[in-house]
C-alpha cells in the first residue's frame, strides 16, 4: 500500500496518526536475563529488540566469527564484539536469512564502531572482551537506530563505564523535486511502511551533545529533526535506567547515594 | 541455571517525562538554533532522584576529585565530573565516585573468590573468576600435599594436574593485582583449597543489588539440625565468594573456610595440611544433607531473583524462612523450589514487607 502523501499534506497526519515530529511509543526494561552480565529489552513502536551482553572477559573470539569487532581506547582498552540475530518470525513475511547478509554485517560493524567510541574500556584492557548480542523479535522500520539505543541500555546495565548514552533516531523527507516543496516536514522515526516510500537516515548522536558536522540544505532539517528525536529518546532511556534504580534502592538492593552540593564541604 | 517460566506480566504503563511535547506546533522543522555545537548542553539534575546516569555532570566545583565511575572531558579546561556509569554516588573526603547498579567483578587484593580452573600452563593454572579477566594461580602459591614447605621443581611442574586440573572448584585469595586489573591468586592457607563434597552456584553482579556484597565473613557454617528430619546435628558450609561464584557444600570438622578459627596455627601447618587435600572424590553425603544443601541454593537464588543482596545475615536468615514456609507446607518434595511466587514470599518476610 502506498504511502499517500497527499493525506499528509492535509491533515498533517502521517499513516499511523503521528505529527511529523512525534516519537513512537517506547517500552524499556532493564535485566530482562539475569544469568547475563547485562540485558535490555526495548520497543520503539512495533520494532522489538532484546539486548543480551557477556562480558567483559577473557574468552577466545573464535567462537563468535559472525560478529564484528571494533577496539576501544585506540586499542588500549577492550574490544567490543557485536552480533545482530533476526528471528524468522520478526517480519510479516517469514524467511530465513543467510549467514553472511551483508546489510546485516554494515549493521553490525556500524553499531561496534559507535559504541566503541563511546564505552570507556580502557579499565578493562586489550584482552578483555564485551559481547553484545542483539535479537531482533520484532521488526517495524528504525532497526538500526533501535538496535543502538538497545545495546546502549543494555550496556548501562552491565555497568560498562560509557561517555554517555548513545542514542539513535531516524528521520525522512516528504519533500519531492516534482512538488518543488522544499520547506515540507521531515517526518521522525520512520515504521516499515514509510521507510519504503521515503528517503530516510539514521542520526545517532552522543546522548545530550548534538555532534553533527556536515550538512547538505534538505538534508539539514532530517538532521535537525532526528537529533530532536534522539534527545527523546535519551530521555526516555535516562528514565528507565533511573526507574530500576530506585526500585533498587527502595528495595536495598544497593545503599541511598550521596548527594554533592557546595554546602557540605568542610 | 535450571529453566524457571514466570508469570506472564504486563509491561509497566509508560510514563508521560516530557511536558513540552511540542505535538501542537505549527509543523515545519526548526532550522535554526536547534542543533548546538560544541560542549554537552548542561542539564539540569533531578534532585529527587540519587542515581546517576551515563553522561550525567555530578559537579563542576574544582576541589573534588573523580574516582571510579566518573571522567572529565579530555582537552576541556573546565572541571566539570560527569558519570559514565548508571549507579548511585560515593563521597570518600573530597573523592568522587560512583557505584555501578550492576556491574562485573573487579578484583581487589584479599578477596575471597571461589574460581574454577580453565587452563593449565608449565608453572600455573588460569581461573576464571568472573572477573573481565582470567586470574592467575602459580604453582609456587599453593600448599603442596602433607604441608611440605620445599621449593617447587620440575617434578612438581609434571605433576601439575594431580594439584589442579581443568575444570576444578578452588577457594582462593587474591594476593596481587596487575596493572590491567588481572589478579593472582593463592590457597597457602588452611582455609583455601580444592572444593569438594557441594554444589556450586553463580550469582551475577557485584557492588550493587542481587549479588554477593564484601562483608566481614565470606564464608561460614549452617546448622541444619533444626529441621526434625535430619539425625544428628549436620552442618552445611556456605562460601560467598565476593566474585558472586558460591559454594554450598557438606561440612567436615576441621575442613574448609569456615573453620579458621579452629585450626592450627601455620607453624604447624605440617600436620594439619593431609595428604587428600587435592582428592576431587567426594565423601558420602546423607540425603537428609543434600537436601538442606539445595534448600541454601534455592533461598539464594530467591534472593538474587528478588533483588536482595546475599550476604551472611540474609542468608542465615532466608534459610530459617525457608525451613518454616517448607513445615507450614507438610514438608513436601517440592518445597525446595524457591523460585517465582515462593520465592517473592521469602524475599517478602525477609525485608518485611
Amino acid at each position: 500500500m502506498p504511502l499517500d502523501t497527499s493525506t499528509y499534506n492535509l491533515a498533517l497526519l502521517r499513516v499511523d496518526g503521528r505529527r511529523w515530529n512525534e516519537l513512537r511509543q517506547q517500552k524499556g526494561q532493564l535485566g530482562v536475563q539475569p544469568s547475563a552480565d547485562g540485558s535490555a529489552y526495548l520497543e520503539m513502536g512495533n520494532t522489538k529488540i532484546q539486548c543480551i551482553i557477556t562480558g567483559p572477559n577473557e574468552r577466545d573470539t573464535k567462537s563468535t566469527s559472525s560478529a564484528s569487532t571494533a577496539p576501544t581506547s585506540g586499542g588500549l582498552g577492550a574490544t567490543v564484539a557485536v552480533s545482530i540475530m533476526i528471528a524468522p518470525f520478526a517480519t510479516v513475511d517469514r524467511k530465513r536469512r543467510g549467514r553472511n547478509d551483508k546489510r546485516l554485517q554494515e549493521m553490525q560493524t556500524t553499531i561496534a564502531s559507535g559504541l566503541a567510541a563511546t564505552v570507556q574500556g580502557q579499565s578493562y584492557g586489550p584482552r578483555s572482551t564485551i559481547h553484545i548480542s542483539l535479537n531482533v523479535l520484532s521488526q517495524d522500520g528504525s532497526l538500526l537506530a533501535c538496535l543502538i539505543n538497545a545495546a546502549s541500555l543494555a550496556l548501562v546495565d552491565a555497568g560498562v563505564p560509557m561517555t554517555d548514552y548513545l542514542v539513535a533516531c531516524t528521520a525522512g523527507s516528504t519533500s519531492s523535486y516534482a512538488a518543488a516543496d522544499e520547506e515540507a516536514d521531515p517526518l521522525l522515526d520512520l515504521n516499515t511502511q514509510e521507510e519504503q516510500e521515503l528517503p530516510f537516515l539514521t542520526l545517532a548522536t552522543l546522548g545530550a551533545t548534538d555532534k553533527v558536522v556536515a550538512m547538505l540544505t534538505r538534508l539539514e532539517g532530517m538532521m535537525a529533526t532526528a537529533a530532536d528525536g534522539c534527545k527523546g529518546v535519551r530521555d526516555f532511556l535516562d528514565g528507565v535506567v533511573r526507574d530500576k534504580g530506585e526500585l533498587m534502592v527502595q528495595e536495598g538492593a544497593i545503599g541511598r547515594g550521596e548527594v554533592v552540593s557546595s554546602m557540605d564541604l568542610d | 541455571m535450571p529453566i524457571t517460566i514466570l508469570q506472564h506480566s504486563l509491561a509497566p504503563p509508560p510514563k508521560l517525562r516530557d511536558a513540552d511535547s511540542d505535538s501542537d506546533s505549527e509543523g515545519g522543522a526548526d532550522l535554526e538554533g536547534d542543533i548546538a555545537m560544541g560542549r554537552p548542553a548542561k542539564r539540569a539534575r533531578t534532585q529527587d532522584s540519587s542515581i546517576m546516569t551515563p553522561g550525567e555532570i555530578i559537579t563542576d566545583d574544582p576541589q573534588w576529585m573523580r574516582g571510579h565511575g566518573t571522567y572529565v572531558i579530555p582537552g576541556a579546561s573546565s572541571n566539570t565530573i560527569l558519570s559514565s556509569v548508571a549507579g548511585t554516588l560515593a563521597k570518600t573526603n573530597k573523592l568522587l565516585s560512583v557505584r555501578p547498579l550492576r556491574a562485573r567483578y573487579m578484583p581487589e587484593i584479599g578477596d575471597l573468590v571461589v574460581g574454577r580452573i580453565v587452563e593449565v600452563q608449565a608453572k600455573r593454572w588460569r581461573v576464571d573468576v568472573g572477573g573481565t579477566l582470567l586470574a592467575q594461580l602459580p604453582l609456587s602459591a599453593i600448599n603442596l600435599p602433607g604441608g611440605i614447605q620445599r621449593r617447587r621443581t620440575e617434578t612438581d611442574e609434571l605433576q601439575i594436574r594431580t594439584f589442579f586440573s581443568e575444570g576444578e572448584l578452588l577457594v582462593a585469595e587474591v594476593q596481587q593485582l596487575y596493572n590491567d586489573g588481572a589478579a593472582v591468586l593463592h590457597t597457602r592457607s588452611l582455609k583455601y583449597g580444592k572444593l569438594r563434597n557441594g554444589v556450586f552456584m553463580s550469582v551475577t553482579g557485584t557492588g550493587g543489588g542481587g549479588g554477593v556484597v564484601r562483608a566481614r565473613r565470606q564464608a561460614f557454617t549452617l546448622d541444619i539440625s533444626g529441621t526434625d528430619e535430619v539425625s544428628g546435628s549436620e552442618k552445611i558450609d556456605v562460601l560467598l565468594g565476593v566474585n558472586g561464584y558460591i559454594w554450598i557444600s557438606k561440612h567436615i570438622e576441621g575442613e574448609g573456610a569456615a573453620a579458621e578459627t579452629s585450626g592450627p596455627g601455620i607453624t604447624r601447618i605440617e600436620e594439619s595440611v593431609g595428604l587428600n587435600v587435592y582428592s576431587s572424590q567426594n565423601d558420602i553425603i546423607p540425603v537428609d544433607t543434600m537436601r538442606e544443601i539445595a534448600r541454601v541454593r534455592g533461598v539464594i537464588t530467591a534472593l538474587v531473583e528478588n533483588g536482595l543482596r546475599v550476604d551472611e545475615e540474609m542468608v542465615i536468615k532466608g534459610y530459617a524462612e525457608a525451613v518454616e514456609m517448607a513445615k507450614e507446607e507438610q514438608d513436601s518434595a517440592d518445597t525446595l523450589w524457591l523460585g517465582g511466587e515462593r520465592g517473592k514470599r521469602l524475599a517478602n518476610a525477609l525485608v518485611g514487607r
